[in-house]
């Protein structure tokens, strides 16, 4: 049985067709998101990837913040769910998901099953989200992709404290001012984002093996801030960019097993 | 196609919605009209002993209820704004923000009310309040009369804080004889204690028909019902009405039937002010997941039964907002089992300081104590532009998704 | 000693608290914590106790966020934090008093974030003046007695509270004499005139008070300096290294506070003729000036404004603490006030967190244009 998870985010457009519940056949991801026409270009490369004719899916489940938006759509689940069971197929001992996306940052609990036990998710604010990376990105003129690696040559991370992406902002701007290496300055900004997520990770409790989906979780210097702060290892995976379109598939699938 | 017109129903004279609504407008309109007669009036915080003006037979208004009904109705936001231009910042409690930019210009659409010649203070729901009412009175230029209850640390309360409260209590008599010339009656004090606890005890038996599985009524609805027991609660009309909404939720249970207009698959409580610029967003992300709120605090909240003049001293000592996390915590647990509650959804409300800064621990608490999943999310009871529609959307079918995925596993 | 040692002095405990805690555990002595704004600090010194103040410090927070909303003021958020993270350890109790709703939730935290170390609520009424105010402010009093007896096993004395009293009383007299004589002497920096108030916190007022007499003696005799902007400048606090840095290079003089942790703690004294406790809840019954106090006259508004005229500010500098919503209520009165005084008033919007206070130095300099 084939089944397809399409997860719309506020930057991407990521989507997964799994056989039986078990393999991965296709991914695709666009790089743009809800509002875009980000979700049919990756349905329709995951189409041609899969080699998988449309009316063999089963079921289509959409997820993230367009998920209401995605007329083909069977059914949608919010993106907890979708990433606590995306992540319960990546790794299948996970018991913490902690996932940062361009608008929130979630930290899902998992029961033994893999069944989501509880969710944290932050304030309203865009401190410790991908957005609060992305417009430090553009303050830098970086690539946000490029964050990672400048923060692994940091000498010493740069203190950046505020609460509030727009004062974060002018601290940013007046480090470089100050003559702070480009590397420290994005060192410092990675673990202001790693500082949060890690207080949000504690209020939900922290459960071994911990599991990062999400955009960021590739970023080295976010993981590895996070590690230190929380004091566990982190594990991730290359398709944890889709941890939330390969859920919503496994979802659909348990839906249609029942 | 033929155009469907929606009939509406003349309202029953006879429902307990339809004697709550008229109470509820009454409030204002009584008031009002004692201001076009000459007689002083007053504004008066929500948990204020409603027995002192009852008694005295002086006529007061709640700019608590007045703010919650101009954010309901889209005049929140255009008052808030008001006030930060006179200087006040936006962390401020929207209500008094609101509040305070009505005092000013006298008039808002949304729900006029008559300005006040004097102020009653009661801070034992939070101490924003002393605030809120100090600007009122050095702004209006008009007396306060102060209450202060305040929070109390421990379980119990102290013979210290009765003497305390008993003693301002008779000075705010004093006060208020000498501001409006009205005498205090024995007589009448007993009635109007007797008819509080009438009317509270109404409220809480018809809150508690929430036990029943479906729930005989929406919990929204006690969101609206609660200003009757906010403003007349010490009134005849008030404990008639809230008789009338038992016997209607009794006879519901019997029935089958529910104003929770949809199959009732999944119970919640619901934790905090409402946010009353959405409130139709917030409701309509639980109907249309089949959640009923069948619990509030608010149900516990105005249970002003009491026997004695110590122990509604007592009652008024005891108030949510005004006690320890742990009582606080056990209130709640209580109203979760009795209720059968299968989850928690927490209002994280940037106007309250005070509920919100303990309900992280508590909410934890109240999560183990009851085997519950908790969610909450960001929002404000009067300030529309500190919530967001899709944030709370995702979390409320993140606590939904819980609560299926439970039922399945139980399965 | 020059007036130098003596504010390196003030300036060696102000920065750090750590290290004078650690002093006091070496000698044996035991610490209890004083959360803002007012906690009856004479009853612990006279049960032979060190009372230290806990109203945060200027750092990232972390921990607190699992107990605190972001919209709680970050001087609650950093005193949770510090907490959390041991900075206290070894203290034998905090005294919080609920005297604004943020304190409130700190108490209620602080049971779960930091259980080692006992809470001890105070609670003061808000109608203090009457005699049913006076005695429940005693009842509260007898309450923080009982509670530091079973935390620290040390007894309560009327005669050795009688004892604290007159250091207490001292110690107030001394510092508004130095508020006064600092008024004259613009070469004492705003940076270090927050030193000489801020150490108060972390010594026994004995020590502070022998400390300031020094200082008042060879202010005396060093005689004053080249003339600054005078200012007045309000808040709960107001001692942000990042900010007060900027006072100083823009050429401010502070010449008098509305700070709640500093004059505004020594405005009062009790009265030695009444008996020690009874007299201690007078004193709090004739408090007054300050956001958390309930007062529908305002006075403190009036009192900022003689203040300035009397010591020659030519403004007010307004450091809201951000989430202070007692300061918020009150701002509003302050500005309306001032302006039909003819002061200029300048707001600060100040926070825990916040390092960089460049937005602040941009206001400061047009506000010293403005007055200059």
């Amino acid at each position: 049985m084939i089944t397809l998870g399409m997860d719309i985010g506020s930057t991407t457009s990521k989507c997964v067709l799994l056989k039986d519940g078990v393999e991965i056949v296709a991914c695709a991801l666009a790089p743009a998101g809800i509002g875009t026409d980000g979700p049919v270009q990756a349905y329709r490369e995951v189409l041609l990837r899969g080699g998988v004719p449309e009316r063999e899916i089963r079921r289509k489940m959409a997820t993230g913040y367009g998920r209401k938006c995605w007329p083909p759509a069977d059914g949608e689940l919010s993106e907890l769910t979708a990433h606590a069971l995306g992540c319960h197929f990546l790794l299948r001992s996970a018991r913490t998901v902690i996932d940062i996306g361009g608008q929130d940052a979630k930290v899902v609990s998992l029961d033994a099953q893999g069944r989501m036990a509880s969710f944290v998710m932050n304030d309203k604010c865009a401190a410790g989200t991908g957005r609060f990376l992305d417009v430090m990105a553009g303050i830098l003129k970086r690539d946000v992709d490029e964050l990672g690696g400048l923060a692994a040559q940091a000498a010493a991370p740069a203190a950046i404290s505020s609460t509030c992406t727009v004062f974060a902002e002018s601290e940013v701007i007046s480090q470089l001012a100050n003559g702070v290496p480009v590397p420290d300055v994005v060192a410092g900004i990675c673990k202001s984002v790693a500082v949060r997520v890690a207080a949000l990770a504690r209020r939900a409790g922290v459960k071994e093996a911990v599991f990062m989906s999400g955009g960021v979780a590739q970023n080295a210097g976010v993981r590895k801030a996070l590690e230190d702060d929380l004091g566990v290892t982190l594990h991730t995976s290359e398709l944890s960019q889709l941890a939330g379109a390969l859920g919503a598939a496994v979802y659909g699938f348990q839906k249609m097993s029942k | 196609m033929e155009e469907v017109k929606k009939v509406r129903r003349p309202p029953d004279p006879n429902s307990a919605k339809y004697k709550l609504g008229q109470i509820a407008a009454k409030a204002y309109s009584d008031v009002a009209e004692a201001k076009a007669r000459g007689e002083k009036i007053g504004w008066i915080s929500s948990n204020f002993p409603v027995e002192i003006p009852e008694t005295l037979g002086i006529p007061v208004c709640y700019p608590e209820n007045q703010a919650a009904g101009i954010a309901a109705r889209g005049g929140g936001a255009r008052l808030c704004q008001e006030a930060e231009d006179a200087g006040y910042s936006n962390d401020i409690c929207a209500y008094a923000r609101i509040s305070l930019a009505y005092a000013k210009s006298g008039s808002a659409p949304e729900q006029d009310m008559p300005l006040p010649d004097f102020v009653l203070c009661c801070n034992n729901i939070c101490n924003c309040m002393i605030k809120w009412y100090e600007n009122l009175a050095k702004e209006l230029d008009i007396p306060m009369i102060m209450l202060d209850i305040p929070f109390n640390p421990d379980d119990e309360v102290s013979d210290a804080e009765v003497a305390y409260v008993k003693g301002q209590f008779l000075e705010a008599i004093r006060q208020l004889e000498g501001i409006t010339g009205k005498k205090w009656s024995e007589e009448k004090f007993q009635e109007v204690m007797a008819n509080s606890c009438r009317t509270s005890r109404a409220w809480l038996a018809a809150t508690s028909m929430a036990r029943h599985t479906p729930s005989p009524f929406n919990g929204f609805d006690l969101l609206n019902h609660m200003a009757v027991m906010v403003t007349a609660r010490g009134k005849k009309e008030a404990a008639e009405a809230m008789e009338t909404l038992l016997k209607e939720y009794q006879d519901n249970h019997e029935k089958g039937e529910s104003t929770f207009r949809a199959e009732e698959k999944h119970r919640i409580m619901f934790e905090g002010i409402a946010c009353w610029p959405w409130l139709r967003a917030t409701s309509t992300g639980l109907k249309s997941r089949g959640i009923n709120m069948v619990t509030t605090i608010y149900a516990d909240a105005f249970g002003f039964d009491y026997d004695s003049f110590d122990s509604m001293i007592r009652a008024y000592c005891k108030v949510p907002n005004a006690i320890n996390l742990e009582t606080s915590r056990d209130k709640r647990v209580k109203l979760c089992k009795d209720n059968h509650v299968e989850g928690l959804l927490v209002h994280t409300n940037r106007s309250c300081k005070l509920w919100s800064g303990f309900m992280a621990e508590m909410s934890r608490q109240i999560g183990e104590a009851c085997d519950i999943p908790v969610a909450s999310f960001d929002g404000d009871q009067a300030d529309p532009r500190n919530f967001s529609e899709a944030q709370y959307d995702t979390r409320v079918q993140g606590l939904t998704e819980i609560m299926e995925s439970r039922k399945e596993g139980a399965k | 000693m020059s007036v130098q040692i003596v504010l390196e002095k003030f300036r060696a405990m102000a920065a750090n608290p750590k290290g004078q805690l650690d002093t006091y555990f070496a000698n044996g002595e035991k610490v209890v914590l004083v959360a803002p704004v007012y906690t009856p600090e004479e009853i612990i010194h006279s049960m032979g106790l060190v009372p230290m103040g806990a109203w945060g410090a200027d750092m990232a927070l972390n921990r607190a966020k699992e107990y605190f909303p972001a919209f709680i003021c970050s001087i609650m958020q950093s005193v949770l934090e510090l907490g959390m993270k041991g900075a206290y350890d070894g203290a034998s109790a905090i005294v919080i008093p609920s005297l604004c709703d943020s304190l409130k939730c700190l108490g209620q935290n602080w049971k779960y974030a930091v259980p080692s170390i006992p809470f001890i609520p105070m609670t003061y009424p808000q109608n203090r003046r009457g005699d049913v105010g006076k005695a429940f402010t005693k009842a509260g009093y007898e309450r923080v007695i009982a509670d530091l007896e079973q935390a620290t096993g040390t007894k309560f004395s009327e005669e050795k509270l009688a004892a604290s009293i007159a250091v207490y009383n001292e110690h107030n007299a001394v510092m508004r004499q130095l508020d006064e004589a600092l008024a004259t002497h613009p070469e004492i920096t705003a940076a270090q005139r927050c030193d000489i108030y801020k150490s108060a916190w972390f010594m026994r007022k004995e020590e502070h008070t022998a400390l300031v007499r020094a200082l008042l003696a060879e202010l005396d005799a060093a005689g004053g300096g080249p003339e600054k902007i005078k200012v007045l400048v309000s808040g709960v606090l107001f001692d942000s290294p990042a900010l007060l840095a900027i006072l100083d290079e823009l050429g401010f003089q502070v010449a008098a506070d509305d700070v709640a942790a500093e004059s505004r703690q020594y405005r009062t004294d009790t009265d030695p003729n009444l008996p020690p406790l009874e007299g201690l809840s007078e004193k709090f019954s004739r408090m007054d000036h300050c956001s958390v106090l309930y007062d529908v006259d305002k006075k403190r508004v009036d009192l900022i404004v003689e203040t300035a005229r009397s010591r020659d500010a030519k403004g007010v500098v307004v450091a809201l603490a951000k989430f202070c919503d007692p300061e918020e209520f009150d701002y509003p009165l302050i500005r309306k006030a001032c302006e039909q005084a003819g002061l200029p008033v300048v707001l600060i919007e100040t926070d825990r967190q916040t390092v960089n206070y460049e937005q602040a130095k941009t206001q400061l300099e047009a506000f010293r244009d403005i007055l200059a």
